[in-house]
């Protein structure tokens, strides 16, 4: 019984993680709105599924082209279109919206209403009378991990430090001899990589339709802003707490009742903590 | 009322042009076009906090589901009472304001804004559609009304006095109604735009600080800005539920949300007769696309979103009207 909570817990939990862990770059340092990024995920689950059938890839490789396939379409927005929309955050708005749209409405014509999805991997393990996929926990525990390099990358190395400078004073990084377009190009293809790690790694767990990133953006959203101005501190916290709010009223009252609650926590936050968890966290210290 | 006639040609040209269509157009095309006339005042209101306060609303559509089903319930409940058709209106409105009012005061004087005011606009819009989307039981019954879930409320009155010469708001007198209404608003929202309030709002959105060192309470002056959207969305909302006899939860869904932001941006969020214009062209192209190209419909209009905002960022129809109006002597 308490294994069960602590397991619809952290499914919640690497749900909320993964499908925030793209934006937190992309919207959460670069403050690009961007709306796209549910079809970003998209694009990580077909190019995991199709090669995966197409070319009967085992899933490890399936899941790498998928996540280097959405890298590659990340670089390639960036360059016509993003690029030209920073500091235009508005903007970025309706431009990733229409990109959205096209996105989404090329996989219906290309690969029809669903495709056929691949099996979960693993097995199940039993415990008391309930039983649980490996896949799951494998989840959770790889989603705690991906973060913690996230942060290492922005936090603690020379590129880190080289965008954060990038996206906090343009003008003043590139006069001392950066590039920015370079940078800012790589970190918004980080951030869609990331998006595509999490459509590959979702995409033998779901029905693969054209719409399926929709099922992440509110999340993602809600999570990168509840996280605050540092993301990448704060994201787990802000995760944790969305999901003990989202288990616990949806165990006792019902599944649209813990999303009401959830986006209504959220909107408190907001209020009452406008930095974020991480925000309270930098105070503490 | 003085309306300077040599300095509007544009605004009065268009309206007359909308006012003799009806002579040319059978019932149908008619109610089309005064469903694409819904939509606009939605769109005017995004055009006052979004164009005109710099502020990115996405909760315009709550406030028009919640002045839809408001309409809905009162107006269901009161049927047969004289005049339902009326006072309902202005009820569901006063709900409508008395909400923004509140979620205003939350946002403006709780310090929240930029990207955090879409972002708390956006989850009180969801909030609102997955509440509705679950009320399928007849637990949740306002009165005699149902909500009916997914399915969304229907049969309410029209608007309208029964027994009088105007009648009810429907085929013709719906059109009629509907432009006048718009006429009438766009006029007010010009007056307002040059009122003392108008510049301080339109200041507070260049910089919020400098504006409030000034002397001006910008906070206030946002609260009622937000409140004209609200109640602009209100607006949309009725004219839609009383247009097809229904309202339902997806009209407040992330797309629905997302919709009247891209009809502003592509329009030209910064006038509000090029908003106008384009929010009726804009439901009408892509209704049209919707009808004749199918599948390649949501493309098209992706394409002409993205294509706007990367080559034309004032928007597509402020850019044709200056253009209009640069090479139409007359119109000068």
């Amino acid at each position: 019984m308490l294994f069960n909570i602590v397991y619809q817990f952290g499914d919640a939990l690497s749900f909320l993680l993964l499908s925030a862990i793209g934006l937190a770059v992309i919207f959460g340092m670069m403050k690009i709105i961007n709306l796209a990024h549910g079809e970003f995920i998209t694009v990580g689950a077909y190019g995991t599924v199709v090669s995966g059938k197409v070319f009967s890839l085992p899933l490890p490789v399936a899941m790498a082209f998928g996540v280097l396939v959405t890298i590659i379409f990340g670089l390639i927005l960036e360059k016509l279109i993003i690029r030209h929309l920073y500091g235009r955050p508005l903007d970025s708005v309706v431009a990733t919206w229409g990109i959205s749209l096209i996105v989404s409405q090329s996989f219906l014509i290309i690969f029809g209403p669903s495709y056929e999805g691949l099996q979960t991997p693993m097995g199940n393990f039993k415990l008391g009378d309930y039983s649980y996929s490996e896949y799951r926990v494998f989840l959770i525990i790889f989603s705690l991990l991906l973060l913690a390099l996230l942060y290492i990358l922005f936090m603690k190395t020379s590129f880190g430090t080289l965008a954060r400078a990038t996206i906090e004073k343009p003008e003043m990084a590139s006069a001392m001899g950066v590039n920015v377009n370079n940078v800012y190009s790589a970190t918004f293809a980080i951030g869609a990589g990331l998006a595509g790690v999490t459509g590959a790694l979702y995409a033998p767990t779901m029905t693969i339709v054209p719409s399926i990133g929709q099922a992440f953006i509110v999340s993602a959203f809600i999570t990168v802003v509840t996280a605050g101005a540092s993301p990448f501190i704060g994201l787990v916290p802000a995760a944790a707490f969305l999901s003990t709010i989202q288990t616990s009223v949806t165990f006792f009252y019902k599944t649209t009742i813990g999303i009401v609650a959830l986006l209504s926590s959220v909107i408190l936050i907001i209020r009452f903590l406008p930095k974020g968890f991480s925000g309270l966290m930098e105070r503490k210290k | 009322m003085k309306i300077n006639i040599k300095k509007n040609k544009l605004p009065i040209l268009i309206f007359l042009i909308f006012g003799i269509v009806p002579l040319f157009l059978d019932s149908y095309y008619l109610d089309n076009i005064s469903y694409f006339m819904c939509w606009s005042f939605i769109s005017l209101g995004l055009a006052v906090i979004w164009g005109m306060g710099g502020v990115l609303s996405f909760g315009q559509t709550a406030f028009f589901g919640l002045a839809g089903y408001s309409f809905g319930v009162i107006s269901i409940n009161f049927i047969g009472v004289p005049g339902v058709g009326i006072w309902s209106v202005f009820l569901a409105l006063f709900i409508t304001g008395i909400f923004g009012l509140i979620v205003g005061y939350f946002l403006f004087y709780g310090g929240i804004y930029d990207v955090f005011v879409g972002i708390v606009t956006l989850a009180i819009t969801l909030v609102f559609e997955t509440f509705m989307q679950q009320t399928a039981g007849p637990e949740y019954t306002i009165g005699v009304a149902r909500l009916n879930g997914f399915n969304g409320m229907q049969g309410m009155p029209t608007i309208g006095f029964q027994d009088t010469k105007f009648g009810l708001v429907q085929g013709i007198t719906q059109y009629y109604f509907i432009l006048t209404l718009a006429a009438i608003i766009l006029f007010a929202l010009y007056k307002f735009k040059n009122s003392k309030i108008g510049l301080i709002f339109l200041a507070s959105k260049e910089d919020r600080d400098r504006v409030a060192s000034l002397g001006h309470n910008v906070k206030r002056v946002q609260l009622i800005g937000f409140v004209i959207a609200s109640l602009l969305a209100g607006v949309s909302g009725i004219l839609y539920t009383n247009w097809g006899g229904y309202i339902t939860p997806s009209s407040m869904g992330l797309v629905s949300a997302a919709l009247p932001v891209v009809w502003v941006a592509a329009s030209g969020k910064k006038d509000f007769l090029s908003v106008f214009v384009g929010c009726i062209f804009l439901v009408w192209l892509s209704q049209m696309l919707a009808i004749n190209g199918a599948q390649f419909a949501i493309i098209a209009m992706g394409l002409i979103l993205v294509i706007t905002t990367r080559f034309f960022p004032d928007g597509l129809i402020l850019r044709a009207k200056n253009i209009l109006i640069n090479k139409i002597k007359w119109l000068q």
